[in-house]
């Protein structure tokens, strides 16, 4: 790459030339900080040792969640009670009536196995791209190299991707080294390739983005230990706090209606789904609704909460109970996902309710879509499964553009010249009215001061 | 002959304080460039500014031509630069520490082989070619970042205070490295507090102090500006009182250029002419009724003898925390 651009360089016109230039010491930036910190990282032993003891590690994860399903369902089997296993740390067991089915069981493993390996692999993930980074440029500064990187040629944007480039290509390691583990679910079922595809971007897309926030964090702070505590509570703010105040935001604006006894609709508020983007968890869940064998899945009402796609649950022809559809018992009339008509049958007492009509439009809930049934609306409860790809792209997504605006941020940090120079803010009842003008008298206007004393410890 | 580097009212600015006060200096292609002065007195802040890594707040700076605020990537691929604290890398070898800095600046892979094997014999590491860095000595690892300043074969070298930390024997081979460089025609400015150490190095040297260039020029023109013989160091018996007599005395000397008071009855004097005059004023003092337990030659520190000789020293006679 240093050779095609160098190439350029050469080869170029007067404007080429320049742009080659630029290209050159951007891909040399990139090139030889990565050489220069891979070389490091895995000298010796110790990579290769802590890249074995994590997939060991994660080998025993997966197979303890086979044991454990397995003897559930058997116990459950066996005691004929349960139509309902219990659920599995928020992965429930493939429900009811076709438990005997050695098909559901075993595709209720795959999806355990799938949706566990998912989660803790996004934990590591979660921990590790910002551990790796958010030493990158304080460290440089602490251990002073970093003026020696930066009298060199080299473009600061280059010298950020080769650090960023370089801690992340041992996380990419960790997690590419565990796709084979985690292909073990094809045995089982109810995960496909696509599946693990979508899995495998979303971690890749993660690591981009955490690693990032580490860098930046490293680059805007001088210690490191300082950009590691503030990069954790970053990633604990992102990950719990996210969806702790999504949910305090949607029982806060949660609105009741009552009318005429009949009907009760409450309806939860709408937090804005963004603040769930950057909870990596949450597409996560997204992912495990998508794969789940049954038709009811704890995963896919959380998202349905979140995203507002109507999600029907189970089958009703148990006649045990209604399906749950945020808060008020309905019955589905026929039509595919997204034409629904709603009509509630039960009230909120389990009461079935005398014949109604099909409520207007306007009554319909503000997360499905309803049309008028017309002549072909029939009364038979129906299931269908959970839209794909409802949340989960718009989290890869947001990481990356994370990623990327981050990156260019922590470029402009490292360069002790910046080329963007922020507009100096003016100072507010600092300047007494005794300092004399001509000292006070402000430097060239293209100087940053803040650069200035960023600089001056 | 041509000039290397340029400084045209260069000044940086901390806040309110300044820490460079326009300076304008001239240093010709192939010279051995000294800049001195006391602690806090500004080298560093310059040489930072020249190597591109603190934006002037006034004033600008010329390296081969180009401006370190317009060009500041065309100035770093002339000049090489050796803070004055730097650390080394751990877990690397140290060719790989040049190659690293051979590939920062874009040298192919053939140009970096030979690069590493010229430079480790430059500096006489050829024989540690593959230790780690962090297990040099400090003047080993002294030598490898002078060798990372040489990778791209740069015309100005810009070292800051190469020599501090240094025995005496490692000081010297670092002075015989910098004659050869000399030699291969390279602009070499170095910062120092030291005066020995740049006296039989540099060709000009430039003085600075408190962020100002006091005087600069060749060796010789500013060694002859000052004349000053040396600095004595004399202890005083006895209490306050003798001692404010004996500064008066030795003030009253011809000789004697400046004294200056130290804690614990010792005064500093700043002589004219060689030892003959010395022990003339000594004689003197004690015909005029000082008491003395001790009277010899100080180190000739540049920064006690700017205290002594300059009239901005002795008119701030500063604490003498401050001058530590």
């Amino acid at each position: 790459m240093t050779a095609l651009a160098a190439g350029l360089a050469r080869r170029g016109g007067r404007v080429g030339g320049r742009v080659g230039r630029g290209l050159a010491r951007f891909w040399s930036g990139i090139s030889a900080i990565s050489i220069k910190e891979l070389r490091g990282r895995m000298r010796g032993r110790r990579a290769f040792v802590v890249l074995t003891i994590y997939l060991l590690l994660l080998g025993l994860f997966a197979f303890g969640i086979y044991v454990y399903l397995k003897q559930q369902a058997a116990t459950t089997v066996t005691s004929g009670s349960g139509v309902f296993p219990p659920d599995f740390g928020g992965l429930p067991f493939p429900g009811g009536q076709t438990l005997s089915n050695g098909t559901a069981l075993s595709a209720g493993i795959g999806h355990g196995i799938f949706g566990g390996l998912l989660f803790l692999e996004t934990l590591l993930v979660l921990v590790l791209a910002p551990a790796f980074t958010t030493g990158a440029i304080s460290l440089e500064r602490e251990k002073q190299t970093l003026d020696l990187l930066v009298t060199t040629p080299l473009s600061t944007l280059g010298m950020v991707i080769g650090k960023l480039f370089s801690a992340l290509t041992y996380v990419f390691l960790l997690i590419i080294a565990s796709i084979p583990l985690a292909s073990l679910v094809f045995v089982f079922g109810a995960v496909g390739p696509e599946d693990l595809l979508r899995g495998y971007a979303f971690l890749f897309a993660l690591a981009f983005g955490m690693g990032a926030v580490g860098l930046f964090i490293s680059a805007l702070v001088k210690r490191t230990q300082t950009a590691t505590v503030i990069t954790f509570v970053v990633v604990l703010v992102l990950s719990i706090g996210s969806a702790a105040g999504h949910q305090f935001w949607q029982v806060a604006s949660r609105s009741t209606s009552g009318s005429g006894g009949l009907v009760l609709t409450q309806r939860p508020g709408r937090a804005p789904e963004a603040l769930l983007w950057f909870n990596p968890f949450v597409a996560d869940l997204d992912m495990v609704c998508a794969t789940a064998p049954d038709t009811y899945h704890l995963s896919c009402e959380y998202i349905s909460s979140v995203t507002g796609r109507p999600y029907f649950g189970s089958p009703t022809n148990t006649g045990v109970e209604p399906p749950i559809f945020r808060g008020f018992p309905v019955q589905v009339n026929g039509g595919g996902v997204d034409d629904v008509v709603v009509v509630p049958q039960f009230a909120p007492d389990g009461q079935p309710l005398p014949d109604i009509a099909v409520p207007a439009i306007a009554d319909c809930p503000p997360n499905a879509r309803c049309i008028d049934p017309g002549a072909g609306g029939t009364q038979a409860a129906i299931s269908f499964g959970f839209p794909r790809d409802t949340f989960w792209p718009k989290s890869a997504a947001a990481f990356v553009v994370l990623g990327l605006l981050l990156t260019l941020l922590a470029a402009q940090l490292v360069s002790p010249t910046r080329r963007l120079h922020l507009p100096r803010l003016p100072r507010l009842g600092r300047r007494g009215p005794a300092a004399p003008a001509a000292p006070a008298a402000p430097a060239a206007p293209d100087v940053s001061d803040q650069s200035a004393v960023e600089n001056a410890s | 002959m041509t000039i290397a580097v340029r400084t045209d009212g260069l000044t940086k600015r901390y806040g309110r304080s300044l820490a460079v006060a326009g300076v304008g200096l001239e240093i010709e292609a192939g010279e051995i460039f000294g800049l001195v002065g006391p602690n806090g007195a500004g080298k560093t802040t310059t040489l930072r500014m020249l190597a591109t890594l603190l934006p002037p707040s006034a004033g600008d700076a010329e390296i081969g031509g180009h401006s370190v605020r317009r060009e500041p990537d065309a100035v770093r691929s002339v000049i090489g630069y050796m803070p004055d604290t730097f650390g080394v890398y751990d877990d690397m070898r140290v060719w790989e520490y040049l190659d690293f800095f051979g590939r920062c600046y874009g040298l192919s892979a053939a140009r970096r082989r030979q690069m590493i094997g010229d430079l480790l014999e430059l500096v006489d590491l050829a024989d540690k070619r593959g230790a780690y860095v962090q297990d040099l000595s400090r003047g080993m690892q002294q030598r490898l970042c002078l060798a990372h300043a040489l990778v791209h074969d740069p015309q100005v070298l810009l070292l800051d205070e190469p020599a501090s930390g240094l025995d005496p024997r490692a000081r010297v081979e670092l002075r015989e490295l910098l004659r050869e460089l000399r030699a291969l025609g390279k602009t070499i400015v170095i910062s120092s507090h030291i005066l020995p150490e740049l006296e039989e190095l540099c060709t000009s040297v430039a003085i600075i102090d408190h962020g100002k260039l006091l005087a600069s020029g060749r060796v010789d023109d500013i060694a002859e500006r000052f004349r000053v013989g040396g600095v004595f160091r004399a202890s005083v018996l006895g209490d306050d009182a003798r001692v404010t007599k004996a500064e008066q005395v030795f003030a009253g000397l011809p000789d004697v250029v400046s004294v200056v008071r130290r804690p614990g009855g010792m005064l500093e004097l700043a002589l004219r002419g060689d030892e003959t005059t010395a022990a003339a004023v000594l004689t003197a003092a004690v015909r005029g009724g000082v008491k003395l337990t001790s009277f010899a030659p100080a180190a000739s520190d540049l920064e006690e003898l700017f205290l002594q000789i300059t009239d901005v020293g002795a008119a701030r006679s500063r604490s003498p925390e401050v001058q530590a």
